[in-house]
């Protein structure tokens, strides 16, 4: 597996600011680079890797960070830095 | 290029949606909008220009506040009477710390434009200053039903090969703030996305919007300087069928 480009604490931010942070980190990088996000357990830990999974990357892993947190090695999918408009 | 902590947090429901990222958001942070009128259906479009992020509004309009604007959502009763753009700064700026609200500069370039003219003709030259400094514009023409929105990035057919002829004159509807927010989304578009949405009209009848795209008027100036789509004669309707 490739090693991570990028790495975001993300673990204290709540919702909505966990996957902008998120996608603007993905937006940095290259297709098919890997990024490693540190989220808080609970709702970021569920909800970051579904939304970068419904935009097309690949959700490489998810581990435990600790007792309570986890980390997620997100993918990068090629084209994704150029979304559409209807 | 980075977007700055205060930023990402202030327009972070905005960065949520598809295709709208920090390189979009960086674009709409160095846009200097001009905005052709600020009477009528223009506020809600303003409202929301300043919302989005764009980094400077300039308001050209040298009219004064009427009673009749204060339907429009921006102007407080004790604006009435005095200049229509000096009360809508002071009103705007309160919005947003990030957009710089001003009276238009003479000579102010702008790299878009939003027109919501108080007449045909002003609407007409407003929109052929833009095309001929090649920035994208959105133009509103409310009617009785609601209105359309021309959408012209840079190199599409210009306004004056889009507009509406039959409804010009018509009593907007109170509701047309759907319209002026339909115009202010396509022109957040055009500056943060260019390329993205192609030359259209948007026709928005008794609340079902139809989305055309333009064609150029055979013998149009505007073809002079750009390619694009097959001309149609001055009688057609721009547009015959809606495109999706």
């Amino acid at each position: 597996m490739t090693a991570p480009r990028a790495v975001v604490d993300l673990r204290s931010f709540a919702c909505p600011l966990t996957f902008v942070k998120t996608r603007i980190a993905l937006e940095r990088l290259g297709p098919g680079e890997v990024l490693e996000v540190w989220l808080a357990g609970g709702e970021p830990a569920e909800s970051v890797p579904r939304s970068a999974e419904e935009e097309g990357h690949r959700v490489l892993r998810v581990e435990p960070l600790g007792e309570r947190d986890v980390r997620v090695l997100l993918e990068k999918r090629a084209g994704a830095e150029t979304g559409g408009w209807p | 290029m980075t977007l700055a902590e205060d930023r990402i947090a202030r327009f972070a429901r905005q960065l949520l949606v598809p295709a709208f990222g920090e390189a979009a958001q960086e674009r709409l942070s160095r846009a200097r909008v001009r905005a052709v009128g600020a009477g009528g259906v223009a506020p809600a479009a303003l409202v929301y220009l300043v919302q989005a992020g764009v980094g400077r509004l300039w308001l050209d309009d040298p009219e004064h506040v009427s009673p009749a604007d204060l339907a429009g959502w921006l102007y407080e009763q004790a604006a009435v009477g005095g200049p229509r753009a000096a009360a809508a700064c002071e009103a705007l700026r309160a919005f947003s710390r990030f957009c710089e609200v001003e009276p238009y500069p003479v000579g102010g370039v702008p790299t878009a434009v939003v027109v919501a003219a108080s007449s045909p003709a002003q609407a007409l030259a407003a929109a052929e200053a833009a095309r001929r400094a090649g920035v994208p514009h959105v133009v509103l023409e409310p009617d009785a039903d609601g209105g359309a929105v021309v959408s012209i990035p840079p190199g599409a057919p210009c306004y004056a090969c889009a507009r509406s002829t039959a409804a010009a004159g018509r009593p907007p509807l109170p509701g047309a703030a759907a319209l002026a927010a339909l115009a202010a989304s396509e022109l957040v578009h055009l500056i943060a996305l260019p390329g993205a949405i192609p030359g259209r009209r948007l026709d928005l009848v008794r609340g079902v919007v139809t989305s055309r795209p333009t064609s150029r008027l055979a013998g149009c100036a505007c073809g002079a300087s750009a390619g694009g789509p097959g001309a149609r004669s001055p009688s057609e309707t721009p547009g015959d069928a809606p495109d999706g």
